[in-house]
């Protein structure tokens, strides 16, 4: 109430603010530089020090400046220049800083207030229950608050204000009392630690702002739309006696009391009828298909100035353009500058510093790999971090550990490890340091550790970005340190969320390279007075922004508020982009406007509204124009290969394995990847055991059983045998994955329990049928046409009874396998048997059959001194369902069999020798480990520069 | 205004959908509706897009042309409307622009719920998750869900797992983590329908009657044994005898939810076929033709072990039905924690906030209902006066007022998008004063999205349920007239879809009854256009890829600018079938299915290759694919051939800058190995950037994160005619072809529903009733509720099936070939092919198909086999439209003089320690200086005063600031700083200065420059004083000097310029606060 009879009282007494309008056929930065220095009589320098100079953003002020200096430099002096502000800081300036409250303890006065309070007496604003009055839903819903508190403060309003405003038929009446109320409550809650809330204090500050020392005079120039507070303020500086003079361009011989208010902003009566005048419009507007076609155009014409700064202008007002713009520009080699500055979320520090504060919140094997990934945490460490990273790999291959505890458990086991266990030292040590002591001097500890070795070279930008990064984390946490000593309840993860956030939200502004273009948003471009400029994203919600429907402020209500509404925004971007036009045009330069068609995820998007403001008469061939489909961005190309693959031909193959023969007969060249170039995947989102881990998890029972030393060799009671196995599985279970394996896995343990324990019933009956394990996992080495060749057997059972002999291999595939069909199979409808290995090929009985494997065969190959040559093999299978478990022996094994197999074998050695690994077989995609590197067929992906014909 | 009345609108293919919808929107403005309370939503952006855009290039044309305008002006009823009237709608149209409710049912559902999100149960605003993030957010909540603290599972985990176990039981369990993804895949959605645990594997809902398959069966074992007994002294057969004992024998091993083994099946089939005698105590059963009577004993125990394997078989798939249940609930619950919770929906959980009572299942607990007064009346249940002052809130939150409502594709709309919609659409159909309106226009024939929910009967049902209470509110509409296909598409489409007899025999009897009632023959609104339906043979699917190709060269549609598509009924097909194409033929094939851009090619899997190894060293398969490759010379000549070298540099850049810059580094160095002419890699070069630069905005610098990304990133082909387009019939609709060929349309019976998942019950209301895993054949065959329930759901597979079918052949607007394998006279199977047999062939067909020159086997065709030898071969030129040129550059304009912008102490120079920046002291140093420098800066002249300590704690300057303030103006040393000169003088104080010096503009502030002037005033001498605030030792005096020297100069010019003294009479000193010291810094001798 206070405020407003004061505005009145000035609006009766106060003499108007001096208005200039300065025509608009020049660069505004031009008119604003000649008029300041209009009676500089350049004897002695430019001195403006006792003018404050509201401009609308950051990159204005600094272009003014600029001007000011080539202005004074063209006369060789210099230039003492004015203080420059931008309008929201007008509110604010000279403010003291003592006893306000910082954004962080507003926002933790407003958790500690949201999960306080009974909903009950707040259930305008809470019709239900949130979800869970977490910090973090909390801490939400205070930035929101904080930024509705900010919005209304521009119009000098706080949430209590609100009710009294909204007039006689508002609907929300109630509610905004509650949020009035709830702004009480935080307000106490910061009055009852000695605070002010900073937009209460700014607001309070704004009707009696502190004489401004020095000040002489105040320029409010080509700011179209001051904020209503700085007005207010700007109107409390001119009743004390201040000049205030504002500054707009406009057309020459026009009244500007018509086009404009008298502090600068575009009156939107007079925009919304102003036509939009542009010369050859058809062909200076253009419009795209999606944001990378926008950012195409601007980088082919950027590309042909070469250095385009001075001569070229961007403009971007839909921010979806800039990521491909400026990578385009890269890639083009044209420097570019954004003066909007990056947000630090995307700095390596913001990086390492969440994965920190996942370490902290819980120290799952995740986050220890997140942080060994950080480049600074690798530097630390020391040592290799290729081996470190590969142990990382293998260790969670091998053990999938859940934990950091695991993790460490399982890197000491092996020695080869031991550069990765002390590195899970180091981060055990970090971490007991980050949850030791108080916030933030432990974090601070933590990082002095992490970088104290590190030196950053100012000299070199990422170095300087870094420095830049560390400085700003430093006020975070100075900010925070403050804060939590305030409002002490808060516990550490939530602390870090809240630093994360706030370091993620600052910028870091970059330095601008020689020659650069510059890419500005929407509002900056006033100033920009290069001769070419390019606007893109000239789309309706873009230029002007729309707000369309709002929880807490939707337009009506903006309206009744006097905050910025839709045709505010609409006069004042109807005006910018006039003023646009109006230097370039009649030759002195040109103006270039893109149309999005859609947007990145594939909205449509509506050409701007300004670009309607024509003449009725012109409106139909506009439309018909604007709304033409857009043309392909891209034509289609057909497919076409960059290259092919040179693989090198030299690994060695000395001596092969028993069970690689299957993947030779499948396809030599594959083998040549595989088992000479060892081309093997690391899968880092491993989840849980793969099917060769669940086989050897089972194995390693079933090879206890065997042991001869193994007290159950002879068992025939299948509840003892079952107790054995498990138990064996059980230890090798937990020395292996730990004690407290991940969901997956205590799942698929069930699974081995399920099998083993038929097993057991399976052996008790074998056993007592008379086989007795003579081996297991028996180790031989064959010679097979020259070439060693090793294999391990899982068991050999003799028969007590009958002395027969039988090799057997494990299985614990899904399915039981049938041996035969496992190392055999018939020939394809149609399929060209020519392109197989000769060797693979061998007439059995009445046709032709096609050799896919050779282990058991060459197991019996190796047992043949041992045990003679009538021993029968087959698989023990450990299928899923129990009732299939069992031996299944290879029916019809015969000694034409043996020999047909040897000399496939043999056939597979001699070519290994040979190197013959081409040509090789094409498979389809989902059964080929090696599908990434082929494309369109194996054979044409591939060029082979060792022998062919295999 | 007038009483508009509300519509729906019946459309068939190509009838002008579109057009209907955008002269409705005209005529409701030409009422006088303002744009801005109309609301016209649709499914897909591309629609909405063209939608919006065809209403304002109607308008457009009717403004500039009076013809027109009087076109428009009959269609839509409003005669008297001239150019100037349209030229008026025109201009509200484009002023209204952003007030405009114009889009997709998921952005209007966005929309509505940002406006209420702490009346929905949101804890504030919200982001959309799109299709990427979610799925790494489903990883980040498995990862989650899997992770293990220590020691014992605890209470959920272990639910969990035993949930998990019984709902895989029979199936795959060894895998979890691949098999629950599947499972969300599957499933996720049902859940969230029915959260309610009560649906699911209850037999209570199942069988309200209670199951006879549920009673006890009492003692098998006993049972097998009496019937052992019974039947080895029953004289049997040895064939007979043998089934029982094959029976008992499987019967022993086999337990439920495992497949049924022949035996079983052969003595259940007979057992459940004679049940009624077996109960009564006396059956006859006949075994491979021979008959035996049982005796009360033997049927007893035959009806003990058919209850035993029907019960059994049905409590495990309760079990199963239920165990997936508890696993969906179980993620659930943390994927709402941990998403959700956090401000994260999909488009689906929005809609489900709006949903008035499906009790959205977030977190497995009844949800919070929409329970604000406001909600409730958007639910519906509230009196008259509450809601609406609930519909006012809404107005007044979505600044909008909501009149009119026009529905677009309605076949395709859910159950649950209708019951959101339906409470704010019904105030406008029961407007008394008829001044709102509902629209509504689809297509029942093309209801081909009933797997996401499309539910075509609520086009009827929503008519009847307004029109019982008040006959004549809605009327209904028909769009029979292709625009888009020629009479011989259209004869053929008749003939095949209109045979209401043809229908019923194949179909089940409720599928063929629903379409044939709502068919209307269509006519081809272009008689004029001439073209050909032909049936050919094609053995195999080689058979017909090859027929496929040489009916395109024969065409050679390409070449005379006509469209062309080949549809299939998968993904597979389609990539296959382009494949063959290009390999075979030669043709420029895409399968228009998605493309991976960014793995389809060797360019871009190399770079990933490349980021693989760096970020995961054991990986040799990315090492070596990457030596494979140019990159392999590439990283030799950058410096990181090594290993060691190239993780290092990877993933500081990737850390540093981002994915998409490291990868550009890469592309532009592997630009020079590329062929000139490759503009194919080029392309996939920027694609893959461009996936790289949407990564980035995650914030993950997680290289197998962004590796995985990459392989699942698909671009969508851009639409062009100078590609044959290979692609499934789903992706075609509503797109049109001049030649379209259908050779895939083998494969199921048009009555075989979807085996997949779960079998779900929902009542008319379509709430789900009950869930299960349906059991197989012999069981669902036995059991009448679920017989009712598998015969329903098979009629809607029958009907989406035929609607497929009707959508591949409308596609066609001048030739349409069909290619099948030969319909045998014998065959019996009740599908497409044979649909097509018994309405096209007429009598008389010798066989033979002629299209052109060319001739080959077929069934059928009609129109003219010339229909292409009149359209002209394009030339080269023709084709190859260049794309828009770029914007040239300006000439000869007098370029704006652009300075480089330095800052003196800006000469960055230096190092920083990691030490100095991190530990405690490195952020107070700087502020500390700030601090020092602002408290010297108040100083005018002399040492400490009372007035100036004042003035400093006033300001709320530190006490350590203050107290090396004050020794300054203290120590003896500096007294020459603060003294003023004799012969007077003046001192500037934190003195900003601009300046041009060497091209370069400079931007500084001085810290205090002593002017001392001569008798008459003028300035003599100027000394700069720069004060310094680190902390160093004595020794170390002399470096401040040498480290700020070319500071200090560039300050010495800058005051020259600005005083106008020669730069020798401008002194430059260092202050040193912590010293208390000053050194002169001499200005360099000029050469
Ligand atoms: S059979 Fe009996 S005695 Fe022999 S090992 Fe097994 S448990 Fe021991």
């Amino acid at each position: 109430m206070h405020r407003e009879i004061l505005v009145k009282l000035f609006r009766l007494r106060m003499p108007s603010p001096r208005f200039h309008v300065l025509p608009w056929n020049q660069p505004l930065v031009h008119a604003v530089t000649e008029w300041l220095a209009s009676d500089w009589t350049a004897q002695g320098p430019l001195d403006l020090s006792d003018t404050l100079l509201i401009a609308p953003t950051r990159q204005a002020g600094r272009r003014l400046r600029e001007a000011l200096a080539g202005h004074a430099a063209a006369r060789r002096q210099a230039v003492f220049p004015p203080r420059v502000i931008m309008p929201e800081a007008l509110a604010s300036l000279d403010a003291p800083a003592t006893g306000i409250a910082t954004r962080t303890e507003s926002l933790l006065a407003w958790t500690e207030v949201l999960r306080g309070i009974d909903l009950e007496a707040f259930r305008d604003v809470f019709p239900v229950d949130p979800p869970a009055r977490t910090f973090s839903w909390a801490m939400r819903l205070a930035r929101e608050f904080q930024r509705l508190q900010t919005s209304l403060a521009e119009n000098g309003l706080r949430m209590a204000d609100v009710a009294a405003r909204g007039g006689d038929d508002f609907p929300e009446l109630e509610r905004w009392a509650q949020l009035g109320a709830l702004e009480g409550l935080c307000d106490a809650a910061l009055a009852a630690r000695g605070l002010r809330d900073p937009q209460a204090a700014k607001i309070a500050f704004a009707e009696n702002p502190a004489p401004l020392a020095g000040v002489r005079r105040i320029i409010l120039a080509g700011t179209p739309d001051p904020l209503p507070i700085a007005v207010n303020v700007l109107m409390v500086h001119a009743a004390r006696g201040l000049l205030v003079d504002v500054i707009v361009s406009g057309p020459s011989g026009v009244d500007g009391a018509v086009l404009f208010d008298g502090w600068g902003r575009p009156l939107p009566t007079a925009w919304a009828a102003r036509t939009f005048e542009m010369a050859d419009f058809e062909r200076r507007v253009r419009l795209c298909a999606d944001p990378a076609a926008q950012a195409e155009a601007i980088v082919s014409c950027a590309f042909g100035y070469r250095v385009p700064g001075g001569r070229l202008g961007v403009g971007v007002a839909d921010a979806e353009v800039l990521p491909s713009l400026e990578n385009g520009l890269a890639r083009a080699g044209v420097p570019a500058f954004n003066p909007e500055g990056r947000p630090l979320k995307a700095a390596a520090l913001h990086t390492l510093l969440s994965a920190l504060a996942e370490l902290v919140r819980e120290p799952s094997f995740v986050a220890v790999t997140t942080l060994l990934r950080c480049p600074d945490v690798l530097r630390w460490l020391g040592g290799s971090p290729t081996r470190l990273l590969a142990s990382l790999d293998e260790l969670h291959a091998e053990h999938l550990p859940a934990s950091l505890s695991d993790a460490r458990t399982q890197a000491r086991s092996r020695p080869a490890w031991s550069g990765l266990a002390s590195a899970l030292d180091s981060v055990v040590r970090l971490r007991e340091e980050l949850l030791r002591g108080a916030f933030p001097s432990n974090v601070r500890a933590a990082l002095t550790e992490i970088f104290k070795e590190r030196r950053f070279d100012l000299g070199r930008p990422e170095d300087a970005r870094a420095v830049e990064a560390g400085q700003a984390w430093g006020e975070v946490l100075t900010e925070l340190e403050a804060a939590v000593g305030r409002f002490p309840g808060v516990v550490l993860t939530d602390v870090w969320e809240l630093a994360l956030r706030a370091l993620g939200d600052s910028q870091r502004f970059d330095e601008k390279p020689e020659g650069a273009v510059e890419l500005q948003g929407w509002l900056e471009l006033l100033w920009d007075d290069a001769p070419h400029l390019i606007v893109a994203g000239l789309n309706d919600g873009r230029v002007p922004d729309a707000v369309v429907g709002d929880a807490f402020l939707p337009e009506a209500l903006r309206a009744r508020l006097g905050l910025k509404t839709n045709e505010g925004r609409f006069a004042r971007d109807a005006y910018l982009l006039q003023a646009l036009a109006a230097f370039r045009a009649d030759g002195r330069g040109r103006l270039d406007l893109l149309v999005g068609k859609t947007s990145a995820a594939g909205d449509p998007l509506r050409p701007s509204r300004l670009l309607f403001l024509c003449a009725d008469a012109e409106l139909p061939a506009r439309v018909a124009f604007l709304f033409k489909p857009a043309e392909a961005a891209r034509p289609n190309h057909a497919w076409q290969r960059a290259w092919k693959l040179t693989p090198r031909t030299d690994a060695k193959i000395e001596r092969l394995s028993v069970t690689v023969f299957r993947d030779y007969l499948k396809c030599p060249f594959r083998f040549y990847l595989k088992h000479g170039l060892r081309m093997q995947a690391v899968d880092p989102h491993k989840a849980e055991l793969d099917a060769m881990d669940f086989g050897n998890l089972c194995h390693s029972a079933l090879e206890a059983m065997g042991r001869a030393d193994s007290p159950v060799r002879d068992c025939t009671d299948a509840g003892v045998l079952r107790r054995f196995l498990l138990g064996e599985l059980e230890r090798t279970a937990s020395e292996r994955y730990g004690e407290s394996p991940v969901l997956p896995l205590v799942v698929q343990l069930e699974s081995a329990r399920q099998r083993l324990s038929k097993v057991a019933e399976v052996q008790a009956q074998l056993r007592a049928d008379g086989w007795v394990i003579e081996r297991t996992e028996w180790t031989f080495e064959l010679t097979v046409g020259g070439l060693p060749v090793r294999g391990k057997i899982d068991r050999i059972d003799r028969n007590e009874l009958t002395g027969e002999v039988r090799v057997l291999d494990y299985k614990t595939s899904d399915k039981p396998v049938n041996p035969a069909d496992a190392h055999m199979r018939g020939p394809k409808r149609n399929e060209d048997m020519e392109a197989l290995p000769a060797c693979a090929r061998f007439v059995a009985g009445d046709g032709e059959m096609i050799w896919i494997d050779l282990q058991l065969p060459l197991y019996l190959a190796a047992v043949a001194d041992e045990f003679g040559h009538a021993v029968t093999c087959g698989y023990f299978n450990l299928p899923k369902a129990a009732g299939e478990t069992g031996v299944s022996l290879w029916d019809g094994y015969d000694t034409d069999v043996q020999c047909a197999a040897m000399r496939c074998a043999e056939g597979v050695t001699t070519a290994v020798q040979a190197r013959r690994f081409w040509p090789p077989a094409e498979l389809p995609a989902d059964y080929d480990d090696f599908a990434a590197l082929f494309h369109e067929g194996v054979e044409s992906s591939v060029d082979w520069k060792g022998e062919a014909g295999a | 205004m007038k009483l508009i009345g509300h519509q729906m609108i019946l459309a068939s293919a190509g009838s002008g959908k579109t057009y209907a919808l955008t002269n409705r929107f005209v005529q409701l403005l030409a009422w006088g509706a303002p744009p801005e309370r109309i609301v016209a939503l649709t499914f897909t952006r591309k629609a909405a897009g063209e939608f919006f855009d065809e209403i304002l290039n109607k308008l457009a044309r009717a403004a500039r042309d009076p013809r027109e305008a009087a076109r428009i002006a009959g269609e839509i009823g409003v005669p008297a409307l001239g150019p100037a009237d349209f030229l008026r709608m025109l201009r509200t149209m484009t002023s209204a622009m952003h007030r405009l409710s114009l889009g997709t049912l998921d952005g209007f559902f966005a929309r509505v719920v940002r406006a209420f999100p702490l009346e929905l149960g949101l804890g504030g605003d919200f982001e959309i998750l799109q299709e990427h993030g979610a799925r790494l957010e489903r990883q980040r909540v498995l990862r989650q869900l899997f992770a293990r603290t220590g020691g014992e599972l605890d209470e959920a985990q272990r639910e969990f797992v035993e949930a998990f176990k019984r709902a895989t039981f029979g199936a795959e369990e060894k895998r979890l983590a691949a098999r629950l993804d599947r499972f969300i895949d599957l499933h996720q959605d049902l859940y969230l329908n029915a959260p309610d645990g009560e649906a699911w594997g209850n037999p209570l809902r199942i069988w309200p009657e209670r199951s006879v398959w549920l009673e006890a069966a009492g003692d098998a074992k006993g049972a097998a044994a009496v019937l052992r007994h019974w039947a080895e002294g029953a004289g049997l057969g040895e064939k007979q005898l043998g089934r029982w004992h094959a029976f008992l024998a499987a019967l022993e091993t086999w337990a439920p939810g495992a497949p049924l083994p022949r035996e079983l099946i052969y003595v259940l089939e007979k057992s459940v076929v004679a049940w009624a005698e077996l109960i009564a105590g006396e059956a006859v059963l006949e075994f491979d033709r021979k008959k035996q009577t049982l005796t009360a004993d033997a049927c007893a125990a035959l009806v003990a072990l058919t209850r035993t394997v029907f019960g059994g078989e049905l409590v495990r798939r309760l079990e199963v039905t239920r165990g997936i249940y508890t696993v969906l609930r179980g993620y659930e619950a943390v994927y709402h924690d941990l998403v959700r919770r956090a401000g994260k929906l999909t488009f689906a959980d929005v809609q489900r906030l709006l949903m008035p009572d499906a009790g959205h299942g977030f977190s497995g607990q009844r949800a919070p209902r929409l329970a604000s007064a406001e909600m409730d009346t958007l639910a519906g249940i509230r009196g008259a006066e509450e809601r609406e002052a609930g519909r006012l809130l809404v107005d007044w939150r979505l600044d909008a007022k909501f009149d009119h409502w026009l529905l677009d594709e309605f076949q395709d709309t859910s159950h649950g998008q209708w019951s959101v919609l339906r409470n704010l659409i019904d105030e406008a159909v029961q407007d008394p004063e008829g001044r709102r309106s509902l629209f509504y226009v689809g297509d029942v024939k093309q209801a081909i999205y009933a797997w996401r929910g499309g539910d075509p009967r609520l086009f009827r049902e929503i008519f009847d349920h307004y029109n019982a209470v008040e006959p004549g509110t809605i009327k209904e509409g028909h769009l029979d007239q292709s625009w888009r296909s020629g009479p011989a598409i259209i004869s053929a489409v008749n003939r095949v879809f209109g045979n209401a007899a043809a229908l019923a025999r194949l179909m089940p009897g409720p599928a063929a009854e629903r379409w044939t009632s709502e068919w209307r023959d269509h006519v081809s609104a272009r008689p004029q256009l001439n073209g050909q339906v032909a049936w050919l043979y094609g053995d195999d699917d080689g058979a017909r890829a090859g027929l496929t190709l040489k009916l395109l060269r024969e065409i050679n549609p390409l070449e005379r600018g006509l469209s062309v598509a080949v549809l299939v009924q998968s993904n597979d097909a389609a990539t296959w079938l382009a494949d063959y194409l290009r390999r075979e033929g030669g043709m420029p094939a895409v399968a228009a299915s998605d493309l991976q851009v960014c793995t389809d090619n060797p360019l871009t899997t190399a770079v990933l290759a490349l980021l693989q190894a760096a970020a995961h060293p054991g990986d040799r398969l990315a090492r070596e694919h990457m030596g494979m490759t140019p990159l392999a010379d590439i990283v030799e000549a950058a410096g990181v051939g090594p290993v060691e070298a190239l993780t290092q540099d990877v993933l500081r850049r990737v850390h540093a800058e981002g994915f998409a810059r490291t990868i550009e580094t890469w592309l532009r160095r592997l630009e020079p190995s590329l062929m000139a002419d490759d503009v194919f890699s080029r392309e996939r070069a920027r694609q893959l950037t461009e996936a790289a630069l949407l990564f980035d905005e995650t914030g993950s610098r997680d290289v197998a994160e962004f590796v995985q990304f990459a392989g699942r990133h698909v671009v969508r082909d851009a639409e062009t005619a100078t590609v044959v387009r290979v692609m499934t019939i789903h992706k075609s609709k509503g797109l049109g072809f001049d030649v379209v060929v259908l050779p895939d349309l083998e494969g199921n019976s048009l009555a075989t529903r979807r085996r997949d998942g779960l079998c779900v019950q929902r009542n008319p209301e379509r709430v789900v009733e009950w869930v299960l895993d349906l059991p197989p054949k012999l069981f669902h065959e036995h059991d009448a509720v679920l017989t009712a329930h598998v015969e329903a759901a098979e009629a809607e597979a029958a009907y989406e099936k035929l609607c497929l079918f009707y959508v591949a052949m409308t596609r066609a607007k001048r030739a349409l070939y069909l290619i099948t394998k030969p319909v045998g006279p014998k065959s019996v199977s009740a599908n497409f092919p044979r649909l097509l047999a018994e309405t096209l062939p007429s009598a008389g067909f010798d066989g033979g198909v002629r299209v052109g020159g060319w001739s080959a086997d077929g069934a059928f065709v009609e129109g003219d086999s010339e229909w292409f030898g009149q359209i002209g071969v394009v030339g080269e030129a023709d084709r190859d439209a260049t794309g828009p040129a770029g914007i040239e550059t300006l000439p000869a304009v007098s370029v704006v003089a652009r300075h480089l912008a330095r800052t003196p102490s800006g000469t960055k120079a230096g190092v920083v320690t990691g030490v100095s920046l991190f530990g405690s002291s490195g952020t107070s140093a700087a502020s500390f200086g700030t601090a020092v420098h602002a408290a010297l800066a108040a100083v005018e002249w002399g040492g400490a005063s009372p007035e100036v300590l004042a003035a400093w704690k006033a300001a709320g300057v530190s006490e350590g600031a203050i107290a090396e303030a004050r020794a300054c103006l203290e120590a003896e040393e500096l007294a020459e700083v603060w003294a003023k000169p004799v012969g007077g003088g003046e001192v500037w104080r934190e003195r900003a200065f601009e300046i041009v010096l060497d091209g370069a503009w400079i931007t500084g502030v001085f810290d205090r420059v002593v002017l001392a002037w001569d008798d008459s005033g003028r300035v003599v001498v100027a000394t700069i004083y720069d004060f310094k605030t680190d902390r160093i030792g004595p020794e170390n005096a002399g470096q401040l000097s040498t480290r700020y020297a070319g500071q200090l100069e560039i300050y010495r010019k800058a005051a020259a310029r600005l005083t106008g003294l020669p730069e020798g009479r401008v002194r430059c000193v260092l202050v040193s606060t912590a010293q208390r010291s000053v050194s002169a810094v001499q200005a360099p001798r000029a050469d």
